[in-house]
C-alpha cells in the first residue's frame, strides 16, 4: 500500500513538472477598438469584487450586468473576494503555473495593486485603448495616481471617496477636530471611541501621521525609512496616550470597520468611520444608522482615493473584461452611481472634459443628506501615502499598541 | 479475492487519494516554501523565515493560548455531559430534551459565536436586561466577557458547540457498554453511589472517549470563526495568528505563516504519535 501510493505520489510530481507553459498569442494592447469589440462580445466575465454593501451590489447586477449583456452580449459573473483574496487566488494560479485565470476583471486599489505589480500578476498598459479613458480626469493625483505609484495603464480609475468620521449627533454635541480635541474628548468620554484594526483604521492612523510630519508634502514620494521612524514614533506615543480611554481601554480593537458598525448601530460606541463618505446616507436608509448619524472630516484631513479596475494577465477575456470596463467609465454608467440614492459613490470623470449638458446632469444630482459636500471636504483631503507606510504602520501597531 | 477483500482496498485507496495525498501534498507544499524553495517572492534556499518564527514570542504566547482555551473548553463541556449523560439520561431517550439536545449540533460555528456576541457583550441582551433589572446603570459597567483578556466568549462558545457531542456520546456509550449493569454490581457488592461513580462509570466513560476528547481539544485549539469574531488582537489563537501572517498587508510574510502552519501541524502531529504510543502499551498491559 504505502509503495503504491509512493509512486503515485513520484507520478505525481513528475507530471505537475512537465506542464508545459500555455501562452496568450494575441498581444490584446496592440488591437483597435473595434478588434476588441469582436473579440470581447459573447463571453463571459467573471469579476472580483468585495459584496459587503447591498447598494453596491445592486448598482452591480442590476445596472451594469444587464447594460453590457444588452450591449455586448457579456455575462457578468459577479463573485465575492477583495483584497487579500484577490491576491491569493491569483499568486496561487501563477504558482501552479496555470495558464488562464479564473478572473478576468478585479476591484482594487492601492495596496492590492502594489501587490499584484509586486507579483507581475496585472496585465496592461491598456487604459488608454478605452474610448472612455478620454473623460478620465488623469490630471487629478487622487485619481491618476494610486498610493503615490501612477497607475501607467495597469488599472482604470472607477470611483472616488474620502475617508470620513461618523458620529451620533445625539449624543456628540461638538465633534472633536484637531488631534488635541481628540484626546480631551476621549478622556471625557472614555470608551465611546476606537478605530478598526483593518483598512479603515489604518487609514485614519494614516491621516495621523500626516499631520504629525507637518503636511501633506512631507510624506509624498517613495517610502522614506527615516521619516516613517521619526513621525511614527511620536504617532505611537499620541496613540498611547489616547489609548486607556479608547473602546475596552485599548486593548483590544474592532476586527474590521463592519463590527464597528455595527457596535455604533447598537450605542457601544459614538463614533465610527468610512472609507467611503457616500456611506453615512447609504446606512440611515439601510436603517442600520440611526437618522442622527453624521459625517464629518477633522481639520487635520482624511485620506481621499480612487478605486479602479484591473485586469489580471491570465485571463482568457481581456477583450471582454476591457468592453465592461469601459462601460464602467461611460458618464452615463459613472452618473448613475454617482447617485446618492443608488450608491453616491464620487466620478473619477473631469468635469472639464464633459459637454455641457452631462455637466449639467452631475451638478443636478439630488445631494446626500448626512454627510458635508464633497466641495466642502474636499479642501481637507489627503493623499495616500507609499504602501509601505501602511505595511510598517500595521506591523507597528500591532508591536506598539496591541502588544503593550 | 473475495469481495470483502476488494472494498478493503477501495475503501483504502479512498482514503488515501482524497485524504492522505492532499493533506501530504499541502504540508509537502508549505514546507517547501517556508524554506524559501517555492514562491514566487522567494529567492532559494532559507533558514531565514523559521528563525524568525521560532523566536517570535507571540507565536508561543498564542500556542498557549490555545491550549489554555481548549483545556478550559473540554474540561466544563465534559462535567457537563458526564452529569447530563449519568443523571438525565432517562429524559434524553425521549420527548423535548431528546431533540433540545440535538439543536446546537446544527449551528456553524460563526453563527454560535454571533449568537454569543449577542448575548454576552456590553450592548448585548444580558447586558440590557440587567440595566432593565437596575442591576447597572450603565451598559459600560456590565462585564467584559466578549473580546476579554481570558477567552471567556471563545471558552462559552467553544463549550456550547461541544458539549452536545459528548452528551450523546456517553448516553450511547453508557447504553452500549451496559453501565447500568456494572452500576448494579458495584452497588450489590456494597459499593456507595459516590464511589459507583467514581470508581466504575465515570473511568469507563471518559477511558472509552479518549481519543474523542483528544481530537476535540485539537479541534478547539484550532479553531478560527469563533475567536476570530469573539478574541482579542493579542494573545491571538493560533489559526488566527496563522491567517493573519498569511493574508495581512505584507507578501513577504507568507513563508512565516507556512513555517507556523508547519510548525503546529508537526506539533499536534507529535502529541498524537506519543499519545498513540502510550495508549496502545496501557492497552498491552
Amino acid at each position: 500500500m504505502l509503495k503504491k501510493t509512493i509512486t503515485f505520489l513520484f507520478f505525481l510530481v513528475v507530471l505537475s513538472s512537465c506542464k508545459k507553459e500555455v501562452k496568450n498569442t494575441i498581444d490584446v494592447t496592440h488591437l483597435n477598438w473595434e478588434e476588441v469589440i469582436v473579440n470581447g462580445s459573447n463571453k463571459t466575465v467573471t469579476l472580483m469584487m468585495w459584496q459587503g454593501d447591498q447598494f453596491i451590489n445592486n448598482y452591480v447586477k442590476n445596472y451594469i450586468a444587464p447594460a453590457v449583456k444588452e450591449k455586448y452580449n457579456i455575462t457578468l459573473n459577479v463573485v465575492n473576494g477583495q483584497g487579500n483574496v484577490i491576491v491569493q487566488t491569483l499568486l496561487a494560479e501563477i504558482q501552479a503555473g496555470k495558464s488562464n485565470s479564473n478572473l478576468d476583471l478585479l476591484w482594487i486599489n492601492g495596496e492590492t495593486f502594489y501587490q499584484l505589480r509586486q507579483i507581475n500578476a496585472l496585465f496592461g498598459p491598456f487604459t488608454a485603448q478605452l474610448p472612455n479613458s478620454l473623460y478620465v480626469d488623469y490630471e487629478n493625483p487622487f485619481i491618476g495616481k494610486d498610493f503615490q505609484k501612477p497607475t501607467e495603464g495597469y488599472e482604470m480609475p472607477w470611483g472616488n471617496v474620502q475617508m470620513t468620521l461618523i458620529y451620533d449627533s445625539k449624543k456628540v454635541e461638538k465633534p472633536p477636530k484637531t488631534r488635541e480635541e481628540f484626546l480631551t474628548f476621549v478622556k471625557e468620554h472614555p470608551g465611546k471611541f476606537t478605530f478598526d484594526n483593518h483598512f479603515t483604521g489604518l487609514t485614519f492612523l494614516k491621516a495621523l501621521l500626516i499631520d504629525i510630519a507637518g503636511g501633506q508634502e512631507v510624506l509624498s514620494g517613495a517610502f522614506n525609512e527615516a521619516k516613517y521612524n521619526q513621525y511614527s514614533k511620536e504617532l505611537w506615543d499620541y496613540v498611547k496616550e489616547l489609548k486607556p480611554y479608547l473602546w475596552k481601554k485599548g486593548e483590544t480593537f474592532p476586527e474590521a470597520v463592519a463590527t464597528m458598525h455595527q457596535l455604533f448601530a447598537n450605542g457601544e460606541l459614538w463614533f465610527t468611520m468610512s472609507n467611503n463618505d457616500a456611506e453615512v446616507d447609504n446606512k440611515i436608509s439601510e436603517g442600520l444608522f440611526s437618522e442622527d448619524a453624521r459625517a464629518y472630516v477633522p481639520n487635520f484631513g482624511t485620506i481621499q482615493n480612487s478605486h479602479y479596475m484591473g485586469i489580471p494577465k491570465l485571463s482568457s477575456k481581456k477583450e471582454a473584461a476591457m468592453l465592461v470596463a469601459n462601460f464602467m467609465i461611460s458618464p452615463e454608467a459613472q452618473l448613475k452611481k454617482m447617485d446618492p440614492m443608488v450608491w453616491g459613490d464620487g466620478t473619477v470623470l473631469s468635469m472639464k472634459k464633459l459637454n455641457a449638458g452631462l455637466r449639467a446632469k452631475f451638478k443636478n444630482l439630488p445631494s446626500r443628506k448626512y454627510a458635508p459636500k464633497r466641495t466642502i471636504i474636499q479642501q481637507y483631503a489627503l493623499q495616500e501615502i507609499a504602501p509601505e507606510y501602511m505595511i510598517r504602520l500595521a506591523e507597528d501597531f500591532r508591536q506598539n499598541i496591541i502588544l503593550n | 479475492m473475495n469481495t470483502g477483500k476488494y472494498i478493503a482496498i477501495i475503501s483504502k485507496s479512498i482514503f488515501v487519494v482524497f485524504t492522505l495525498i492532499p493533506v501530504a501534498l499541502g504540508f509537502g507544499y508549505a514546507f517547501l516554501y517556508s524554506f524559501g524553495i517555492l514562491g514566487i517572492l522567494n529567492d532559494g534556499f532559507t533558514l531565514a523565515h523559521w528563525k524568525k518564527v521560532l523566536f517570535t514570542p507571540t507565536l508561543w504566547e498564542s500556542l498557549g493560548f490555545s491550549f489554555y482555551i481548549a483545556l478550559i473548553s473540554l474540561t466544563i463541556a465534559i462535567v457537563f455531559a458526564l452529569i447530563i449523560a449519568i443523571y438525565l439520561k432517562q429524559k434524553l431517550q425521549k420527548g423535548f430534551l431528546s431533540i433540545a439536545i440535538y439543536l446546537p449540533l446544527v449551528f456553524p460555528a460563526l453563527v454560535m459565536a454571533f449568537f454569543s456576541f449577542l448575548l454576552l457583550s456590553k450592548s448585548g441582551w444580558l447586558s440590557r436586561v440587567s440595566i432593565r433589572l437596575g442591576f447597572i446603570n450603565e451598559l459600560e459597567q456590565f462585564p467584559n466577557w466578549i473580546n476579554d483578556n481570558y477567552g471567556i466568549g471563545i471558552i462559552f462558545t467553544s463549550i456550547l458547540l461541544i458539549t452536545p457531542f459528548f452528551i450523546i456520546l456517553y448516553t450511547n456509550l453508557y447504553h452500549h457498554e451496559k453501565l447500568d449493569n456494572y452500576k448494579e454490581l458495584s452497588q450489590s457488592l456494597g459499593a456507595s453511589p459516590i464511589n459507583t461513580l467514581r470508581k466504575v462509570l465515570i473511568p469507563i466513560l471518559l477511558r472509552k472517549s479518549i481519543f474523542t476528547i483528544v481530537l476535540f481539544f485539537i479541534f478547539v485549539m484550532s479553531s478560527y470563526e469563533v475567536p476570530l469574531l469573539l478574541g482579542k488582537q493579542h494573545p491571538q489563537m493560533i489559526s488566527v495568528f496563522t491567517v493573519d501572517k498569511l493574508q495581512r498587508f505584507n507578501l513577504l510574510d507568507i513563508p512565516q505563516a507556512y513555517a507556523i502552519s508547519c510548525l503546529y501541524g508537526l506539533l499536534v502531529l507529535g502529541t498524537m504519535a506519543l499519545f498513540l504510543v502510550k495508549h496502545s502499551k496501557i492497552k498491552l498491559k
